[in-house]
């Protein structure tokens, strides 16, 4: 379960949807004595509860030396704690009937679990047992970084491409300046071997504290028991000390930059082109999003459309957006066709950038993402994991929770000037870091 | 309060004693009560053309899910035409009157959504969600879909294409081969026991789906379910202004007589050079509105519902025989079936079997004990709300409900007659749902290794991968060798232009040296192909001169961005040795009993074959990117005058019939060559265009 957490990651954040003005989420923000942050929203429409608990920390708060600790610890938090044995959260959840996961990024640490709606009292006291005694052990350090290796061979080491999605980006950082988003948030093997149980035990003081998290329940709950469940089982635990805010001082780039990689598991060459963008939260991100839909995203999308469809020259053709906090990445990605030549591919795709940038888009186009953006925001809303994750996104992402009952009209009063401007800004060919990932026969 | 109550009176017994976090609870804390389901209510209605309507009105989300059911799934295909339903339903979407395939598309995905079309064994659904201010765009469409569709002839033919190489992929898959004639021994004539085969899929035309549309797809017998954003009226002006043109009615005529129970017995599908074989045990069960069926829901958590079941638990956990072992059943619109299935290594499928069929007996006679009983409930009852929570999940639970008859309750109680599942229930439930002895077993695997153990738990009736029945003495039976006369081979150059429904699209070229290697004569021979974009391969196999036995085979080829490379050695007996890399990983070195051949090797083989009419030959066959051996058929008649590029030649016809199905025409005079080459069931033709003799 824990394993596909990267993916899902990636998967999360990709579709990361800010708000719609049509409903309005309704929601109790409040603060426990111990700095821990609770939103509750109401939603009696099915017995259901989601229980979302953020830990505001990723791999973005790593020091040098210490990568892929934020990672470990989705992982360490299943290994028990002072009344939950080890695995046995998953049963307990399981035989409620209930769902749950983790996922680590660069920002944030997620963990949530979905249950019928008489079982809050039980996601809650889980989620409070691990929070005040989580069981870090040498063991329990040995065999959970024996288990992330293994996620890194499955998921990384033994498949193609996999690595111009979760290693790429983050050779775009200086690692002097942003250290936070030059390096992996699956981490260093090297660094996890050198890690004692008490580093783990001291990031874990420093980082698992009820003042550095935010517990957002949605559901079927009565505000009231659902306030006394929390005070009861996460009010007496202790805060620690504010933890340092992660930093990235990063600018647009000056000078293209490429890099050739052999990728062993590839049959046809990859080329993956990756441009700074500013942080999620910033002015220029609504457009820059949809400008992402037009440029790369279903099969009308430009890209599908000239590499794919006309030229012949990809197998496929798609953009993915890395939404963060301090600094966002915008890969465009496509697979060599047969008889197309790495550099042809790469000149096709940095050409439809270009034009882009260049020239803007049309408003069939700019009509077609808004009104993606807007169904894709609907959609995004119906499930009570899916509005804690909203909630949870504008906590995170954003300045003010607030923001979620009018971002989607930012989006929505996008103009082709304002694609135009925020595109020749940070599309530029100087902006970018092209990868080309080349199978070994192809040399 | 209840919770809060509690804490109280802890506060009160505690104070003083213990510091404040001795609130907190070391057990975990029990359920609070279970909170009734608040369904949104649903409301019917009907179109004069008899298209009912079922409409869950839901105005919390500005989304309305929209599903149109019709009966027309699979098992309404007719006999031979197995697969027209589903390839009615994929090519539904490609093209009207009005709009193309990438027309439809392109509307629907302009206001972010997708609109999708699927078939069933018992219906054919066509569905979209989509924002509430776009709902006439999605009836306009499926309406469109319904009235217009055109189904142009480069589509049918694409989606056919298409169909047939994903069902040629199944087919050699051993799951597929299971699940095949598991349906067909529990449901004998019944339609549900029909599977769509390349041979049925590649007899399907565009008349036939044409007739299928409108025979099949019409609103008597339909049901529109409309959930979400939208109300019975809206709906229904919606349905009449988009569907009131539609008409006509279908019934159900399918055959509902199902084989008579017969005493447990084994099929033994025989797929020599199985690594692991697939075990399947059932039988029928009950109709979907049979008041044992939650019982029975709770027998299969508790037999096989997931990772912490008795199969699992204890053929992979505690005994290592398996990767997962599981038990199902399913529910559709007549009888229904239940399943136990695992994949289990030669030596030890009879265990495995064995200890299914014990894990069944026991649920049939010992009480289940109560905490197994309670997780099964829990899980059961806990996750059904997670299932009803977005207009689309809603609007399908409501659409079976509806489909299968099961009453407008059916939802509000669905968690209560769950709940009242008790262990005497269970016992009496198992007895119906597992008939252990009239059970249907099918396993498929290696028949020498596995059918002793299997003989030793019921009787086992022996068929090959094609259903042909097979004797004990036909597992062990060597393969007649063909006395080949290598003196038909002679060195040269052939090159084939390969054609694609007629267009020539690439070619092929096959040359033959004669030369010593280790020091004896040799035929080497090497072949090239290149079909356009799709792919090519070449390969080199060197064959022993005189009795034509293979020595070794190499191939690198590569498709759609897939490469594969394998090195073979073949010794006498029917030895391979060697390694396949690439899209295929895997080492080798297995032993068939008698001389072995590569498919490619056939084509200059059949040149060498004692040809004559009527003549039959059995060839050994080993499939390199899956590691089997089969035995193919080779069948030789009258081919007549063919005409290609590089002239007119009178043949003889020779039709391998295997995994993959070549038919080769080969010249009467000798030398012999092959002329013409296709293989069946797809696009694909070669033809000679010029020959080099050496």
């Amino acid at each position: 379960m824990a394993r596909l957490s990267l993916i899902a990651t990636l998967v999360c954040t990709v579709v990361a949807i800010p708000s719609s003005a049509q409903q309005r989420i309704e929601y109790d923000d409040y603060r426990l004595d111990n700095g821990l942050r609770v939103i509750l929203v109401e939603d009696h429409s099915v017995p259901v509860v989601t229980i979302d608990l953020w830990y505001n920390v990723g791999s973005g708060s790593e020091n040098r030396g210490r990568s892929g600790f934020a990672h470990l610890f989705e992982h360490m938090m299943y290994q028990g704690s002072a009344n939950v044995a080890k695995a046995e959260m998953l049963q307990l959840v399981e035989r409620a009937g209930g769902t749950m996961n983790a996922t680590p990024n660069e920002d944030r640490t997620a963990y949530f679990q979905t249950l019928p709606a008489n079982r809050l009292n039980l996601g809650l006291w889980l989620e409070a047992d691990r929070m005040r005694s989580l069981a870090i052990t040498q063991e329990n350090l040995d065999n959970q970084r024996e288990t992330v290796k293994e996620e890194r061979r499955l998921r990384l080491d033994n498949q193609p491409y996999t690595w111009a999605i979760f290693e790429a980006p983050y050779l775009t950082y200086d690692s002097t300046s942003c250290f936070s988003y030059a390096h992996s948030v699956i981490g260093s093997m090297a660094n996890l071997d050198a890690a004692g149980v008490e580093d783990v035990q001291a990031f874990f003081d420093l980082y698992y504290a009820p003042n550095n998290a935010t517990l957002t329940v949605v559901g079927d709950l009565d505000p009231r028991e659902a306030r006394e469940l929390v005070q009861q089982y996460f009010g007496d635990i202790p805060p620690a000390q504010d933890p340092p805010a992660p930093s990235c001082d990063w600018s647009v780039g000056t000078e293209a930059q490429e890099m050739v990689r052999p990728d062993p598991l590839a049959n046809l060459p990859m080329v993956a082109v990756a441009y700074r963008f500013p942080a999620h939260d910033d002015v220029d991100t609504p457009a820059l999003s949809l400008l992402e839909l037009i440029l790369g995203s279903g099969e009308s999308s430009r890209l599908n459309r000239a590499l794919v469809r006309e030229n012949k020259s990809a197998l496929q053709a798609q953009t993915l957006m890395m939404p963060r906090r301090l600094s966002s990445t915008l890969l465009v990605v496509a697979i060599a066709n047969q008889g197309t030549s790495v550099d042809d591919l790469k000149q096709q795709m940095h050409d439809e950038v270009e034009r882009i940038a260049r020239e803007g888009v049309t408003e069939e186009e700019l009509q077609k993402a808004k009104n993606t953006y807007r169904s894709r925001n609907v959609f995004g809303r119906q499930t009570t994991y899916q509005v804690a994750e909203q909630v949870q996104h504008f906590v995170h992402y954003h300045r003010s929770l607030d923001d979620m009952h009018t971002d989607l009209e930012r989006y929505l009063s996008v103009t082709r000037d304002d694609i135009l401007r925020a595109a020749g800004k940070y599309l530029a060919r100087e902006n970018s870091y092209t990868f080309l990932l080349v199978p070994p026969s192809s040399g | 309060m209840k919770i809060s109550t509690c804490a109280a009176g802890l506060v009160l017994t505690l104070v003083g004693a213990v510091p404040l976090a001795a609130q907190f609870p070391t057990r975990p804390p029990p359920p609070t009560t279970l909170r009734a389901m608040q369904l949104p209510p649903f409301s019917e209605g009907s179109l004069p053309n008899g298209l009912q309507i079922v409409v869950v009105e839901n105005r919390r989300l500005p989304l309305v899910s929209i599903s149109l059911t019709m009966p027309a799934g699979s098992s309404y295909d007719p006999g031979g035409n197995e697969g027209l339903a589903s390839l009615t339903s994929d090519l539904l979407l490609r093209g009207t009157t009005t709009r193309s395939a990438d027309d439809i598309a392109a509307e629907i995905e302009y206001v972010g959504s997708t609109l999708s079309a699927g078939a069933g064994a018992d219906f054919l659904t066509l569905s979209t969600t989509v924002l509430g201010e776009h709902v006439e765009l999605a009836f306009e469409l499926i309406g469109d879909v319904l009235l217009n569709a055109t189904f142009p002839e480069d589509e049918v033919a694409l989606t056919r294409r298409r169909t047939l190489s994903g069902l040629r992929a199944q087919e050699a898959q051993p799951g597929f081969l299971a699940s095949k004639y598991f349906d067909a021994a529990v449901y004998g004539e019944h339609p549900y026991g029909r599977t769509a085969t390349s041979a049925s899929v590649g007899s399907i035309t565009r008349d036939d789906i044409v007739a299928y549309t409108a025979e099949r797809l019409r609103p008597g017998g339909s049901v529109l379910v409309v959930a979400g954003d939208l109300s019975l009226g809206e709906a229904r002006d919606l349905a009449s202004r988009f569907f009131g043109g539609w008409s006509g009615t279908t019934g159900d005529d399918r055959s509902r007589s199902v084989p008579a129970p017969k005493s447990t017995e084994i099929i033994l599908v025989n797929r020599p050079g199985s690594a692991q074989s697939n075990i399947l045990v059932g039988n029928l069960t009950m109709r979907p509105g049979d008041s044992d069926y939650y019982a029975a829901v709770v027998v299969n958590k508790i037999l096989g519902g997931g990772a912490d079941a008795r199969l699992f638990l204890i053929l992979r956990e505690q005994n290592g025989w398996t990767y997962g072992a599981y038990s199902s059943q399913n529910r559709p619109q007549g009888v229904g079936r239940f399943q136990a299935r695992t994949e289990a290594r030669p030596e030890v499928t009879d265990s495995a079997l064995a200890e299914i069929l014990y894990q069944m007996d026991r649920l049939r006679t010992e009480p289940v004990p109560d905490d197994e009983l309670q997780g099964a409930r829990g899980f059961l009852i806990g996750s059904f709300p997670l299932s009803i929570q977005t207009p689309q999940q809603i609007a399908s639970q409501v659409r079976t409900a509806r489909l299968l008859g099961l009453g407008d309750d059916y939802l509000k109680t669905y968690r209560e007659r769950l709940a009242a599942v008790d262990a005497e229930g269970i016992l009496r439930v198992a007895g119906r749902l597992m008939r252990r002895d009239s059970a249907v077993i099918v396993v498929v695997g290696d028949g020498p290794k596995i059918y002793d153990g299997l003989a030793a738990i019921a009787p086992v009736r022996i068929i090959d991968a094609d259903g042909n029945p097979l004797t004990i003495a036909d597992l062990s039976a060597e393969v007649a060798e063909i006395a080949f006369d290598a003196s038909q081979l002679v060195a040269g150059r052939d090159s084939f232009v390969v054609m694609v429904q007629g267009n020539p699209l690439g070619a092929l070229t096959r040359s033959i040296e004669y030369s010593m290697q280790d020091g004896r004569p040799v035929f080497m021979v090497k072949s090239q192909i290149q079909i356009g974009a799709m792919g090519g391969q070449s390969a080199e196999y060197v064959l022993d001169a005189r009795t034509l036995d293979p020595i070794s085979y190499e191939q690198e080829a590569s498709q759609m961005g897939q490469t594969i490379q394998a090195r073979l050695a073949y010794a006498v007996g029917g030895r391979v040795s060697g390694s396949v890399s690439g899209a295929v990983e895997a080492t080798i070195d297995t032993v068939f009993g008698s001389t072995v051949y590569d498919t490619d090797m056939l084509a200059t083989l059949v040149q060498a074959m004692p040809l004559s009419d009527g003549a039959s030959f059995t060839i050994g066959i080993f499939n390199l990117t899956q590691q089997t051996f089969s035995n193919v058929t080779i069948g030789v008649a009258d081919g007549g005058t063919v005409t290609v590029p590089a002239g007119e030649f009178e043949t003889w016809q020779v039709s391998a019939s295997g995994q993959l199905s070549w038919v080769y025409w080969v010249s009467k005079n000798t030398p012999r060559r092959v002329v013409k080459m296709e293989v069946v069931g797809s696009p694909l033709s070669f033809e000679l265009v010029a020959t080099e003799s050496r």
